[in-house]
């Protein structure tokens, strides 16, 4: 079963306007199912991660209903045919 | 083909084929990056001459670098192969997004601002496209149109006559050189050599046929094609077609090239002004195929003319272009760019003749180096961030606090000062850029602390004489300087008191806030500390306090006058604690002694209650005379006198917080100067850089 990402609209300029991006092949990592995202869709992996491959701090992926956080970050495992929601936390957009 | 690898590009996976040969995703296994790669075909009936041609347009074309035109990465051969690595574009072509009844005129109007601009850069370096078609032509997602394969066009072939008639007669529909004979200026049916002109003729058949889906020239074969692009009329463009785009299209489809527009330029110019006149309504029949997010949809542009006088002002949740002339009276406002993203930091470049605009943003999306080369109507959205730390630094890039040029006898060259605190350099125009490892590694750097606004490096300051010698300021770490082109670097912090620590004049750490140096007497230097006013007359060795009768000496802004080595501007604000104008008055003070006496200048300013603050990089001043001097404050007013502060005006209120104000001269926005291409150093001569190691583009 393909799994499912589930893309905000500010990144949908670098997935060709998809809002959703189905990965074929069976991940079982986060890790895994987001390197095969941004292999399809380069440009996306900048604006969710960190030059050392952290996911940025204002940035939340959930697995299902479950903020991966809690789950074990980018080796949360992820089951077949799951949903991948991708988006801004509630914290972002501060500054002065 | 797939898995092999051709230069350092491992073949990922077919993604077309054209008449010229087949194209591949592949990978870039040294600068780690998707590239696009097009194998020419061994059977395209290339001879050596032609094969030598080809690599050299090739080669002339990767000097390009525009925001839409697709780059041109390296050209190469394989084992007799020829192969070509550029940008990879994703996007839908043109030809297909105009087929049917065509796109609605605004949409024709913004992709063919584009495409002219395009144009007119390839033109001003002396490359003409040869094969302007929609089919060449990309629109990402975010509406940013892409030109394809400048200047390969046609170097393929014995002939472009035969080869593409034959092609068009014969396969009408599938063939990929189909519809490139349309295309076809008259003079070049009669032999003559392709120019700019049949370039803009070719692109009045692009807005043609992107206005109503239909070519303005057709036949059911070749011949039937040239006879109508020689001898017949296009049929005319009625409503919703704008009467001034059908003039434009008309104008560029004459018969004899020189009844054309003789300029690229001339031709955006014109497509700009129909899109300003606003002339163009939606309508019900809208476009359908346009991209789902669009970055510059709502934005209003300043209509940007040679000798405007252009403020660039950075919010923290966006920015604006503000356009005047020389007499800086009237304004009027481009923008918001970025919506939302903060920008800290911003810079006009027109050295070598460009009027490039660059700009930082930084979001919960990370943190980008963006530029413009048209005021504001485009800009880069790269797909990776150019500026990156390195894995084994284990850093991360949190913002880009400052842009600073190169000299201008090197046009290439910028630097960013970054948080956390770190400097970047570019040797070729932004397109890699590289740590500079020297002050990385300083042993300081672990006891850097960060100050209220992040550990950042906000100053960057060029020797004007000694193209070793350079200075850097960060917060809080202090003064650094290089006297070596940036392998070493010292600290130059003594006499400057740090008040937030037990030392009271440490070797470093001060939280300096701001330097400024004149260049006509660069062996001075004036600095705002957090808590301190200090000037140093050799070079940063030591430093004496000159806050002689201001109200406050904390502060954050400073700028020299441009033309007075002794007069410097500041805003002071009342105390750490409490960052506002002291008193409640908003107040500019000026030396013209170098430091040895400060006066207010208040004339026009609010007086009362305004508990402003003005942030390091929120005021600059322009080079007229008599010169201007223009700041923002963090409540989101701009303000400006035009007679070196004597008297203030509000240019602007209600904008977000302002943190960056730069100015921009535009002394060629469309005609004039033509732009000259950086020299290339001649093979003994290794350009100068400040990295110790670093990512270089590879060789053209």
């Amino acid at each position: 079963m393909p799994v499912t990402f589930y893309i905000p609209g500010a990144l949908q300029e670098f997935t060709a306007g998809h809002s959703r991006v189905q990965i074929e092949h069976s991940p079982k990592t986060l890790s895994e199912a987001l390197s095969a995202l941004w292999s399809i869709y380069p440009g996306v992996r900048d604006r969710i991660a960190t030059e050392q491959g952290q996911v940025r701090e204002h940035i939340n992926i959930f697995i299902g209903d479950e903020n991966v956080r809690y789950m074990g970050g980018l080796a949360s495992p992820v089951p077949d045919g799951c949903e991948i929601s991708i988006v801004p936390a509630v914290s972002g957009g501060g500054g002065l | 083909m797939i898995g092999q690898v051709l230069g350092h590009c491992r073949v990922v996976a077919k993604i077309g084929e054209g008449g010229m040969g087949i194209v591949y995703r592949a990978y870039d296994e040294v600068l780690h990056r998707d590239v696009a790669l097009k194998v020419v075909k061994k059977d395209a009936d290339l001879d050596s001459s032609s094969s030598e041609r080809l690599l050299h347009e090739a080669r002339a074309s990767s000097s390009l670098s525009h925001p839409n035109i697709c780059t041109i990465h390296e050209v190469g051969e394989n084992e007799g192969e020829l192969f070509i690595v550029m940008e990879l574009v994703e996007g839908k072509s043109l030809h297909s997004m105009c087929a049917g009844a065509g796109l609605p005129p605004e949409s024709v109007l913004r992709y063919g601002v584009q495409i002219a601009s395009a144009l007119a850069r390839a033109h001003d370096r002396g490359i003409v496209h040869r094969d302007l078609k929609t089919a060449n032509i990309v629109i990402t997602a975010d509406g940013l149109v892409k030109v394809l394969d400048f200047g390969l066009a046609k170097q393929v072939g014995s002939g472009i006559f035969e080869a593409t008639t034959r092609s068009f007669a014969s396969v009408q529909d599938a063939s990929s050189m189909s519809g490139t004979l349309p295309y076809m200026a008259p003079e070049i049916l009669r032999g003559e050599a392709a120019d700019y002109c049949s370039d803009l003729w070719a692109l009045g058949v692009v807005l043609y046929e992107a206005a109503s889906g239909r070519l303005p020239f057709e036949g059911r074969t070749g011949f039937e094609i040239s006879s109508a692009i020689m001898r017949e009329v296009p049929n005319p463009l009625g409503p919703p077609i704008p009467p001034g785009l059908w003039s434009i299209i008309q104008r560029c489809l004459a018969k004899e090239s020189i009844q054309r527009y003789q300029r690229a330029s001339e031709v955006q110019a014109a497509l700009e002004a129909v899109q300003s006149a606003g002339i163009v309504s939606a309508g019900p029949g809208s476009d359908l195929n346009a991209p789902k997010t669009t970055i510059l949809h709502s934005v209003r542009h300043a209509q940007v003319r040679n000798g405007d006088f252009l403020l660039l002002v950075g919010t923290t949740k966006g920015a604006f272009i503000l356009r005047s002339n020389a007499q800086r009276s009237r304004w009027e406002v481009g923008g918001p760019y970025f919506h939302g993203h903060s920008v800290y930091a911003m810079a006009y470049d027109d050295r070598g003749g460009q009027h490039r605009i660059w700009a930082s943003t930084a979001s919960y999306w990370g943190t980008l180096l963006r530029s413009s080369d048209d005021f504001g109507k485009s800009w880069t959205n790269p797909q990776q961030a150019p500026i990156k730390f390195p894995s084994e630094t284990g850093a991360s890039l949190k913002n880009i606090w400052q842009i600073a040029l190169g000299r201008p006898e090197e046009p290439n060259v910028l630097f960013c000062g970054v948080e956390p605190a770190a400097l970047f350099e570019t040797r070729d125009a932004g397109e890699t850029w590289s740590l500079v490892q020297g002050l990385f590694d300083h042993p300081h750097r672990p006891r850097w602390m960060p100050g209220n606004g992040g550990l950042a490096l906000h100053t960057i300051v060029l020797d004007p004489v000694d193209d070793q010698r350079m200075y850097v300021a960060i917060s809080a770490g202090g003064v650094y300087r290089t006297n070596d082109g940036g392998l070493t670097w010292t600290p130059q912090n003594q006499g400057i008191r740090a008040v937030t620590m037990p030392e009271k004049y440490p070797v470093f750490g001060q939280c300096v806030h701001k330097i400024a140096m004149h260049p006509a007497r660069p062996e001075r230097l004036f600095l705002q500390s957090h808590w301190g006013l200090y000037c140093s007359d050799n070079r940063a060795e030591n430093w004496h306090d000159i806050a002689n009768g201001v109200p406050s000496d904390f502060g954050f802004a400073m700028i020299t006058h441009p033309r007075n080595p002794d007069c410097v501007y500041i805003v002071p604000v009342e105390s750490d604690e409490f960052r506002c104008a002291c008193d409640g008055r908003l107040r500019v003070y000026r030396t013209r002694n170098a430091g040895a006496s400060w006066e207010p200048l208040s004339r026009g300013l609010p007086q009362k209650r305004a508990y402003e603050t003005v942030l390091r990089d929120a005021m600059t001043a322009d080079s007229f005379d008599p010169v201007g001097i223009y700041f923002g404050t963090r409540s989101g007013q701009l303000f400006g006198s035009r007679d070196e502060g004597r008297t203030w005006q509000k240019i602007l209120e209600g904008l977000p917080s302002v943190v960056c104000v730069r100015p921009a001269v535009v002394g060629d926005a469309f005609g004039g100067v033509r732009p000259t291409p950086p020299k290339t150093p001649a093979p003994s001569q290794e350009p100068k850089s400040l990295s110790k190691s670093k990512t270089r583009r590879p060789n053209r």
